[in-house]
């Protein structure tokens, strides 16, 4: 989850800003570069400062839509053929999209860079949005919507949850959006929005990998130079005020165990106490000797899992998360009960050095281990960028460092308390009609009277 | 890319799925690809040798980045479960980390955590995996570790207990799952009679059954050096291998490892199953029989396989069923041979009304493989892409680890990296036609339907 993300991608004790290199071509588009030679391969990966947070009501999942369409052509490339080009090469090429940012990357070796350079600043800004491909790579998107959300009790639960919580900011409403408004939004839609935010001066390019920085530089300013800067768009986003008092929402579904997924509003990395909630996040999950894990899953014996996930890249103020799949037969109350107390407990006691400094070595050993890949180097400089800038990614250690057994008390005392949480709870309905249906023959069509 | 996949991001959409079987697939299949002539660099220099106690050795230093990362397979799979005894390979596995005559679980989960490495055990059907990772500076005490909880277990009665508690109740989650459910069914429907035909983990009726004592006895058994591989990489040398790890690593004990028949008898005829669900979307599963991993038809099926449904957007049944219809948002195929002959299988998800549509669709491409000749550009696609996306495949300590095992599994030798390009090089259209012909039943085929029978017309 959002934890294990964090830890994952992360860079290593020696800094990095000394071995970025960061430039802004005339047109505004943003270019990081790290070189990294173990092995003769690259990352090119393209950000778009745009996500959910930039839809408006009724127009939700739009940024995910136009993601897919990336991927229907300009003039020069046919529909789909993006991939098949990357792939005739020996590359993998995939794109994702958040609340906060949509991506688009080509990994590859590092004598086919050309190949994204030009696909890459080619879609920029030729990209051809046509009727047809619209309405069939929307139904696409409704089928992910189906496998992702309708059909799993969990991740419905967790879209209640967050639509709970957001009452004002953006971050209301999924990324992949509502159905309904998936259903509803027109070519016209994805034409504006592709206009307001595929522009130089809303992307950031970043290329980690087995590159001259001397040689790569001038391919990037020839391909990508020349497209027209485009106006930076509205970034200020509502957030929501400060909560006063515990929200519940209970979702029934048919589902085998029940769950339970709290949310409380805490800052991003802007504040400094963002670090303290990602020791605290360690201190409650990482591990099987987590305070968690020794609690719910050993002493109790109330869940199958629980996990504590704090949000520090989240470009505006988000949650921190506790969630919870019970154990057959325990009841929501108890591991409420239990959930609270561990909370209460942080309030109470000050942690001690010992367990304090496991916390930190563990996130800094996930950080080390990180570096392996240069795909999660790309992306940890882009998150932070995007978030704020991507030098704090040289703060992240120190800071964690700093926390201090008072700072974890602190901040617990003032986040980690009922009036500032939404609680989600599943309710698993028996199913109704469970069987499996007798074998039959193979598929033929019935027969019509 | 696959990372980003594996690592599911709350609040983020892909444009691939985060699609287990297909994820197999990769993992299974292009993890044979290798490097275009002239990127060998990519392949890192390798050592292997056998200790005094036949354990089989592979190192390989890599010195950017100041961590290791072990990893011991051991022949010891759910294949090898006993009839009835079904999760019993993967108990045993698991059971490593709960104690030894040492340490109390309690005390070696608090030891890695303060460590920040990770000690982590599983099974598949074919083997188990036992794993470390950890940072340089810590390397003999998480060493240290690894040794003691691989050869004094202990198994306590009430962490064996727990251990199967928490199994049935993960097997009992996964009923939400439908592409779980599938896949099971799909298995069991598949293989009639056969040691692949259960779910690693066993069932919810043999799960309770299983006993401390078996799984000791289990682990007597199998885990032994003259039954394993060690693959050692990252951030330490020869030297240190010799002197500080290859001692311990002699104490450990030979044993005779019990020979197993395996034997497996498929579905012959088609054959439909379908599990009803308040469900969207049908997940379906079309397949059939697969192959061994030492089938020297591999490289063809391999091919022919990323043309038919594995190579993502460069595949047929993506641009059929996806692009061309708007059908399903994950689509693909794959063989996933083993040891012995596994299987082969089309997974695809789509809203419960276009189920017969997908299914036609599917079974269409199947034949039309058969009955054609691929095109020449698809076939040269298919090649450049399997040949040149090798360095990708070891291009992190964990994928590195991964490779040199299987490579010493499967006895492709370490000369496999290059070999590799002139084996896939010489598959030609015919071959892809002949496999085609041989390895698809597009007739005689099992199919998994889990969805709204209702809504999908399928009652």
């Amino acid at each position: 989850m959002l934890l294990f993300l964090i830890l994952s991608v992360a860079i290593s004790e020696a800094g990095l800003k000394e071995n970025v290199f960061e430039t802004a071509l005339p047109n505004g588009l943003k270019v990081i570069l790290l070189e990294n030679h173990k092995a003769p391969l690259v990352t090119f990966q393209v950000w778009y400062r745009v996500g959910s947070r930039n839809e408006s009501w009724g127009k939700t999942g739009l940024s995910h839509m136009l993601e897919h369409m990336m991927f229907k052509g300009t003039e020069k490339v046919g529909p789909e053929e993006f991939s098949r080009i990357v792939q005739e090469n020996g590359g993998n090429d995939n794109a994702f999209t958040s609340r906060d940012y949509t991506a688009y990357f080509e990994n590859m070796s590092t004598d086919r860079v050309q190949i994204p350079i030009d696909l890459e600043s080619d879609r920029m800004h030729n990209l051809l949005l046509r009727e047809q491909d619209f309405r069939t790579e929307r139904m696409v998107v409704m089928e992910e919507r189906r496998l992702r959300t309708e059909d799993n009790p969990q991740a419905n639960l967790q879209e209640h949850m967050e639509a709970t919580a957001f009452l004002t900011s953006p971050y209301h409403w999924p990324t992949i959006g509502w159905k309904e408004d998936i259903e509803r939004f027109t070519l016209d839609d994805l034409k504006a929005y592709y206009k307001t935010y595929y522009n130089p001066v809303n992307a950031i390019l970043v290329v980690v990998g087995d590159f001259k920085r001397e040689e790569l530089l001038p391919k990037i300013e020839k391909a990508f130079g020349s497209i027209t800067k485009g106006i930076p768009p509205n970034q200020e986003k509502d957030i929501d005020p400060k909560q006063t008092g515990e929200r519940r929402v209970f979702v029934k579904k048919e589902a085998q165990l029940p769950y339970l997924v709290t949310g409380y509003h805490v800052p991003n990395l802007r504040e400094p106490d963002s670090y303290a909630l990602e020791v605290i996040a360690a201190l409650l999950s990482a591990g099987k000797s987590s305070r968690l894990y020794q609690s719910l899953v050993r002493e109790k014996r109330l869940v199958l899992s629980v996990d504590a996930d704090h949000s520090l890249l989240s470009r505006d103020p988000s949650l921190f998360y506790l969630s919870a799949e019970l154990l057959p037969g325990k009841e929501v109350t108890e591991v409420e009960k239990a959930l609270d107390q561990e909370v209460e407990r942080l309030k109470e006691e000050l942690v001690g050095a010992h367990e304090l400094e496991k916390a930190k070595n563990q996130i800094e050993a996930s950080f080390i281990f990180s570096q392996d890949s240069l795909f999660s180097q790309a992306m940890l400089l882009a998150q932070h960028e995007i978030a704020l800038t991507w030098r704090a990614v040289d703060d992240y250690l120190p800071s964690i460092r700093k926390v201090s057994p008072e700072d974890v008390q602190r901040v617990v005392k003032r986040y980690l308390i009922q009036e500032n949480r939404t609680v989600g709870i599943l309710i698993p309905l028996p199913p109704k009609e469970g069987k499996p249906a007798p074998e039959g023959p193979p598929v033929k069509e019935r027969m019509i009277r | 890319m696959l990372l980003v996949l594996r690592c599911f991001i709350p609040h983020s959409a892909f444009r691939i799925p985060n699609f287990r079987p297909l994820l197999l697939i990769l993992t299974l299949t292009l993890m044979w690809m290798s490097l275009p002539v002239g990127s060998l660099q990519a392949m890192p220099p390798v050592q292997r040798m056998t200790l005094s106690n036949h354990l089989i050795l592979l190192s390989s230093g890599e010195h950017s980045l100041p961590f290791v990362t072990l990893q011991l397979l051991i022949d010891s799979g759910s294949r090898r479960d006993p009839s009835g005894k079904e999760g019993l390979a993967y108990l045993t596995a698991k059971g490593l980390l709960h104690g030894t005559s040492k340490r109390t679980i309690n005390q070696i989960n608090e030891e890695l955590d303060f460590l920040g490495a990770s000690l982590n055990s599983s099974s598949g059907r074919d083997y188990a995996t036992f794993s470390l990772r950890v940072l340089k500076k810590d390397l003999e005490k998480g060493f240290d570790l690894f040794m003691e909880v691989l050869t004094q277990p202990i198994f306590p009665e009430e962490e064996i207990k727990r251990e199967i508690e928490k199994t049935l109740a993960a097997i009992q989650s996964e009923e939400d799952q439908p592409e779980e459910v599938a896949e099971k069914a799909f298995l069991k429907a598949l293989f009639l009679n056969s040691p692949y035909g259960h779910p690693v983990e066993g069932t919810k009726e043999s799960v309770p059954k299983l006993k401390r004592e078996e799984a000791i006895l289990f682990y007597r058994s199998y885990y032994h050096p003259n039954n394993a591989i060690l693959t050692i990489v990252g951030d330490i040398t020869a030297d240190e291998i010799k002197s500080k790890l290859i001692p311990r690593l002699e104490k450990w004990s030979k044993g005779k490892i019990p020979k197993v028949p395996f034997l497996t008898t498929f579905e012959k005829e088609q054959k439909t199953v379908k599990i009803n669900r308040p469900i969207t979307q049908a997940n379906i599963i079309l397949g059939n029989a697969g192959v061994t991993r030492e089938n020297p038809d591999f490289y063809a099926l391999t091919v022919m396989n990323y043309i038919l449904g594995g190579g993502g957007f460069a595949s047929r049944l993506m641009e059929v069923i996806r692009n061309k219809r708007g059908l399903a948002y994950s689509v693909g195929s794959f063989f996933d041979p083993g040891k012995y002959p596994g299987s082969f299988q089309i997974i695809l998800q789509t809203k419960n009304q276009s189920t017969r549509e997908a299914i036609s669709l599917s079974l269409q491409q199947m034949e039309r493989i058969q009955k054609e000749l691929v095109l020449e550009k698809e076939l040269e696609a298919a090649k450049k892409y399997l040949i040149g996306s090798f360095p990708m495949r070891l291009d992190t300590q964990g994928k590195l680890a991964n490779f040199l095992s299987q490579v010493e599994y499967y006895g492709l030798g370490l000369d496999y990296p290059e070999k590799y390009p002139s084996l896939i090089q010489s598959v030609t259209r015919e071959d892809i036609l002949r496999v085609a012909k041989k390895y698809l039943y597009p007739q005689k085929y099992v199919l998994v339907i889990v969805a709204d029978l209702k809504e999908a017309g399928m009652e």
